[in-house]
């Protein structure tokens, strides 16, 4: 690629404050794919992934909470061990759970637009039904992609892929949105 | 864990572009010839594509040991019928499944042998202008900054566990782990972008400058035979 050295073009600073967000929104969703916790219904331990999603459309609104996960990705494809068991590379994008990690930067979209609308205000100011509604849409949008990732890369059925790809995370999804709310209500988060 | 590691085998002397547009062709191949021949050719391929970049099969197979239940259970349950086991179509997703596997080996070869500098240089000649510029910069600080959040998530975990967390409901320890995170998360966004504005943050800094070299031109006349080879 061609280097520039004549001229520097900086970047305005409110876009400076939101790459960095953008960037650490990233980063958490892949430093969540870390952390799991035991759970009785399935014999795969469930990570906190798909809060990073949440957490992105919530806080950085539908564009940069969209972009934050599509740099998720990025990072993932070219080898930043962010997906799920500290994967990476192209491979994962096109493997089992390609249709969950696509759909990320959507449901984020998803969830920052039914939350925010078009400007992103605080969201101490939005109502407890909003916040679960979106991310029940987020969670909906996550596994419809990801039941046809499945048929799709391995060849299910629609009844198979559902059964193994959806029915048996869906409690723990319900678990994960509990946290969300807690999250976005807590005193500690003030500043966001 | 599978990361970039430095050496100086064949795969590390290509240029990024060349092994990203063999990984793709790769995959169009896959999903193209999904039959036991097409597989076995495949198959020989990834294989020299992993001794190209010095990684042992094995290794690359354990980096991605949590896609292999979901790889193992899609044609055990495509199987399962009332009536018995149905062979035939527990064959065709086996066939499915495993060139997701080849597909994940020759990524991990990828991963081992490609530094994130270049990555980046190649994404921003693949992406031009800001949102190239976003993507790239971007990617380098997830690679940064990565360790230092799972680090923080790892301390913060400790100290639950040191205050008797286990006794908490699930979503609980849940919330508490990720506020913590989150919190953490956000004061580094914070000093991270007043950081980068005190260094001149520009949407154009120097990046090394990519060259196919003679050794690209097979690699890359490999790619593009895999790619036409979907078409027959």
């Amino acid at each position: 690629m061609s280097t520039e050295t004549e001229s520097v073009d900086l970047v305005d600073d409110a876009t400076v404050k939101n790459v960095a967000r953008a960037a650490l929104c990233a980063a958490l969703t892949g430093a969540f794919a870390y952390v799991s916790f035991p759970y009785p219904l399935s014999p795969a331990p469930v990570t906190l992934q798909v809060l990073g999603v949440f957490l992105a459309g919530l806080l950085l609104g539908p564009v940069w909470g969209g972009a934050a996960m599509v740099l998720y990705l990025t990072a993932g494809a070219v080898g930043a061990p962010v997906f799920a068991g500290g994967e990476a590379g192209i491979g994962s994008l096109v493997g089992p759970t390609a249709g969950y990690l696509w759909s990320y930067p959507l449901a984020a979209g998803v969830v920052g637009a039914l939350v925010h609308g078009r400007s992103v205000g605080p969201l101490g100011a939005v109502g407890v039904p909003r916040l679960i509604g979106a991310m029940a849409v987020g969670v909906c949008v996550i596994y419809a992609v990801g039941v046809a990732g499945l048929m799709a890369v391995l060849g299910l059925s629609l009844p198979n892929a559902v059964l193994t790809g959806a029915v048996v995370f869906l409690p723990a999804e319900a678990l994960k949105m509990a946290a969300a709310v807690g999250i976005v209500r807590s005193d500690r988060l003030t500043a966001a | 864990m599978l990361s970039y590691t430095p050496g100086s085998s064949l795969a590390h002397r290509l240029d990024p572009r060349t092994k990203l547009a063999a990984q793709i062709a790769f995959v169009v191949a896959a999903f193209a010839h999904t039959t036991p021949g097409g597989l076995a050719a495949l198959t020989l391929l990834a294989l020299g594509i992993l001794a190209s970049a010095h990684l042992s099969p094995y290794s690359a197979i354990y980096a991605y040991r949590f896609a292999l239940p979901f790889l193992l259970v899609g044609p055990l349950i495509e199987g399962l019928t009332l009536g018995g086991f149905d062979l035939t179509r527990a064959f065709e997703t086996g066939l499915a499944s495993y060139r997701v596997l080849l597909i994940l080996l020759v990524s991990a070869a990828y991963v081992r042998s490609t530094p994130v500098r270049e990555s980046r240089a190649a994404i921003q000649w693949a992406v031009p202008g800001k949102p190239g510029a976003f993507l790239g910069m971007g990617t380098a600080f997830v690679f940064r900054l990565l360790p230092l959040l799972v680090a923080d998530l790892k301390r913060a975990r400790e100290a639950m566990n040191a205050r008797l967390a286990s006794e908490r409901a699930v979503h609980e320890r849940m919330a508490l782990l990720a506020v913590t995170g989150v919190e953490r998360a956000l004061g580094r966004a914070d000093g991270f972008s007043l950081a980068l504005r005190a260094r001149c943050f520009a949407w154009n800094p120097t990046l090394p400058a990519l060259t196919f070299g003679r050794l690209d031109l097979p690699a890359l006349a490999l790619a593009a035979g895999l790619a036409l080879s979907a078409l027959y």
